[in-house]
């Protein structure tokens, strides 16, 4: 028998028309991460199948396991006899080697010309096992192993309890946002939670040469691929912020600094999301982390874009952040120590609560919006290809 | 030139050669610095640990950087003596072990530990139920080679494993695979500490490298700075760092075919020598192919070793790091001083040709008949 990958999907059972479009992106998407191996795949609205040669199973396995919109990856037995003494036996022969004491057979029988139908044919099965196999009861409600048969056209397919997948809707099927992404823990994570929506991510960083490093550029560039593994790749905008934050640094009280510098961080953004057609903002913002986080200071600077701005981990404790960011393995790397443009030039005392009068009052004696222009002209764009071979493959 | 000495180094391959000067040539900046070289090295740095780490299926961080297996075996159990004195002062290794470990174990005897030695059986193998015996409550470490570097008996380390585990949870695991890495297939999960050294896989002399499974603590026998690592700082040599990715990457590649065709040539010149009543084949079933181990009973091995460089043959007495004394590993196995006062190690490789082993086959049939006519 051979064998072939049986997908169950994430959480469709509330689309109705749109179902195919969901369905197909994650065919899409999946058969970009698999472009590696040949393969063929086949769906209708309850499943999705995939053959490959038996020797990638396991490559595609590892992939799949990083595609959202999956709610289980099984490894089912393909076979093209029909014939339902044939099929006992098979079924018989996959179920011996397994360690179980109670069971329950399903039958779907998509093929409708077949002539024993789905509830006897499970019947026949169950009563076959019990016959063969010592030890064993039928439990239809809380089964230890799940025996799901399915009768097609040329032919019948068997597989049993799978893993678990991502779940979540296929990447790209609710459009795009843009991720503020600075290289702490929450933002990667804020990243994560929103491409398991289906929201496809472009990302922004801000740099301050010579206050930041490469390496801190670097370090967002490794935050990027991890994403990028469930993204599909993932397109990073540089926005070189030096003389931005240096005017703000010479002409604003110290006390605002903070709240100033992010209120151009989402003008940036919200110009840079505009032209690249995302629909919102996503940052790791969490509520009262630090004094730009109260609920005051969100106020004052969301207030300077019109675009929605989603906060996924703003409910969150730092606990269950750090948590996630283990999970998806960009905790390691977002606590390399390399100071970002939110660290440096922070004042002793930034006000909790400041007031939006004052701050574009203040804002009002800089002339931003020049600068801001020539910033956004001058932004680097990086793709970031996660296939990307490592540049020093040739030396080693 | 007929090289048969590959157990004691390796020449470097040329592949591994060309990233050594390319390295050093193009890589300048230390990856400890905060400019765009540093940075530079720093990825390279990254890239060829990465490569080390899939290859074995371990973390980067479980990676500390020696230079060779010696400073490895040193790291290993001593930074475990030091980190777990206080719950005990016992160690265990085999009678099969690399002269280092000795001389390791005679220096903590001397500050107060206590070394058992486990025994083994007439085919190499750990005695499983001595060493359930020898382990006790304060026992933190038990050592045991990989393979054995004069008789190539290849130990089952995951059997070991679970039975020191079974024993006493907390005691650690430390194996020196020098002889294995390169030559047949290892999985580190299998041990909590690993060293290894690139001059046995066709890599440069003076690196290697530990492995330290995260879920264990060892102390630093170095003190320094330099962000790579804490235990060992100090700048890192990414020259020889490629070079030794580079080898482990080449030395990995189709493992299994190069230990058969080994096989192949092991077996031709046990053939050949079998013959001689007094030429003794130190091989039991659990000895991997690239190790083959004689006892010529009625001449002294320097001699012979002396009348074959004359051939440009190169072999071994027992290992290049025991020569002139009686083969240990010879007499734990077959408890025969003669036996073990007269050995002589072949080693073999995958670059080892056919042609070379039939040479070699009828030089020493020629030298050893000569002298027997002499006796």
């Amino acid at each position: 028998m051979e064998k072939i990958i049986i997908l169950k999907y994430g959480e469709l059972s509330t689309k109705k028309d749109n179902i195919n479009y969901f369905i197909k992106t994650l065919k899409q998407n999946i058969g970009k991460v698999i472009e590696d191996v040949d393969f063929q795949i086949y769906y209708d609205f309850g499943r999705m199948y995939i053959y490959v040669k038996e020797e990638d199973i396991d490559y595609c396995l590892d992939r799949l396991k990083n595609v959202f919109g999956i709610l289980e990856i099984i490894v089912g037995y393909k076979s093209n006899d029909l014939d339902i003494e044939n099929i006992k036996n098979n079924v018989l022969d996959l179920v011996k080697a397994k360690e179980f004491n109670t069971f329950k057979v399903k039958t779907k029988r998509s093929n409708k010309n077949y002539p024993i139908n789905s509830m006897e044919v499970s019947r026949l099965i169950g009563g076959y096992l019990l016959k063969n196999i010592k030890n064993i009861t039928v439990d239809v409600h809380n089964p230890q192993l799940l025996i799901e048969i399915e009768i097609r056209n040329n032919e019948v397919l068997f597989y049993f309890n799978g893993i678990k997948g991502l779940g979540g809707y296929p990447v790209g099927t609710l459009g795009k946002g843009l991720l503020m992404l600075s290289g702490g823990i929450d933002s990667p994570v804020a990243g994560f939670l929103t491409i398991k929506r289906g929201v496809k991510l472009e990302a922004i960083y801000f740099e301050s040469p010579p206050h930041t490093s490469d390496f801190a550029k670097e370090k967002v560039i490794k935050l990027c691929k991890i994403l990028g593994q469930y993204n599909a790749n993932i397109k990073l905008h540089i926005i070189n912020f030096t003389e931005i934050q240096e005017t703000i640094l010479k002409n604003i009280p110290h006390e605002y600094l903070i709240t100033i510098m992010r209120r151009m961080m989402y003008r940036i953004s919200a110009i840079i999301a505009h032209n690249n057609k995302c629909n919102i903002l996503v940052n790791g913002e969490s509520i009262g982390q630090v004094a730009s986080q109260t609920l005051t200071s969100m106020r004052v600077i969301n207030e300077v874009v019109k675009i929605p701005v989603i906060r996924p981990v703003a409910c969150f404790d730092k606990l269950e952040i750090i948590n996630i960011a283990k999970k998806i393995g960009t905790y390691d790397i977002s606590t390399l120590p390399y100071e970002d443009c939110c660290t440096i030039f922070v004042p002793d005392h930034p006000v909790i609560n400041p007031s939006l009068k004052m701050a574009t009052e203040y804002e009002n004696h800089i002339s931003y919006e020049e600068l801001i222009h020539k910033a956004i002209k001058n932004h680097e764009v990086i793709n970031i290809n996660i296939k990307e071979e490592n540049k020093y493959q040739d030396l080693l | 030139m007929i090289y048969l000495d590959y157990s004691a180094t390796t020449p470097v391959s040329y592949e591994v050669l060309d990233t050594i000067s390319k390295v050093t040539k193009e890589f300048i900046g230390n990856p400890n610095s905060l400019h765009a070289l540093g940075l530079k090295s720093a990825q390279l740095l990254e890239s060829a640990t990465k490569q080390i780490a899939d290859i074995f299926g371990i973390s980067t961080n479980e990676i500390i950087y020696t230079s060779g297996a010696t400073e490895a075996n040193n790291m290993a159990i001593i930074g475990v003596a030091m980190a777990h004195h206080r719950k005990g002062k016992h160690i265990i290794v085999s009678k099969l072990e690399h002269p280092s470990i000795y001389a390791i174990c005679e220096y903590l005897k001397s500050i107060g530990f206590e070394i058992d030695y486990v025994k083994n059986d007439n085919e190499g193998l750990i005695d499983f139920d001595d060493l359930k015996r020898l382990i006790r409550d304060d026992t933190i470490l038990v050592s045991i080679c990989a393979v054995n570097s004069e008789t190539g008996v290849r130990q089952p380390l995951k059997m070991i494993r679970q039975i020191i585990k079974k024993e006493n949870i907390a005691t650690i695991f430390h194996s020196d695979m020098t002889q294995a890495i390169g030559k047949i297939a290892v999985n580190f999960h299998d041990v909590d500490l690993a060293s290894m050294s690139a001059h046995k896989i066709f890599g440069p002399k003076g690196i290697g490298f530990l492995y330290k499974s995260n879920m264990i603590k060892i102390v630093p026998l170095i003190y320094g700075s330099g962000k790579v690592n804490e235990l060992k700082p100090g700048t890192p040599p990414l020259p020889l760092i490629a070079a030794l990715s580079k080898a482990i990457r080449l030395a990995n590649d189709s493992l299994e075919k190069r230990e058969r065709f080994i096989n192949l040539l092991n077996n031709k010149i046990i053939t050949a020598l079998e013959q001689y009543p007094n030429i003794k084949i130190n091989k039991t079933k659990y000895s991997i192919p690239q190790i083959l181990n004689i006892s010529i009973m009625n001449v002294m091995p320097e001699t012979f070793i002396h009348i074959m460089d004359k051939h440009e043959i190169y072999l071994s007495t027992n290992t290049a790091c025991s020569s002139g004394d009686i083969s240990s590993s010879i007499m734990a196995i077959y408890n025969d001083i003669k036996r073990a006062k007269h050995t002589i190690r072949i080693s073999l490789s995958y670059v080892t040709t056919t042609e070379e082993v039939n040479k070699f086959i009828e030089i020493f049939k020629e030298e050893y008949e000569k002298i027997m006519q002499v006796k």
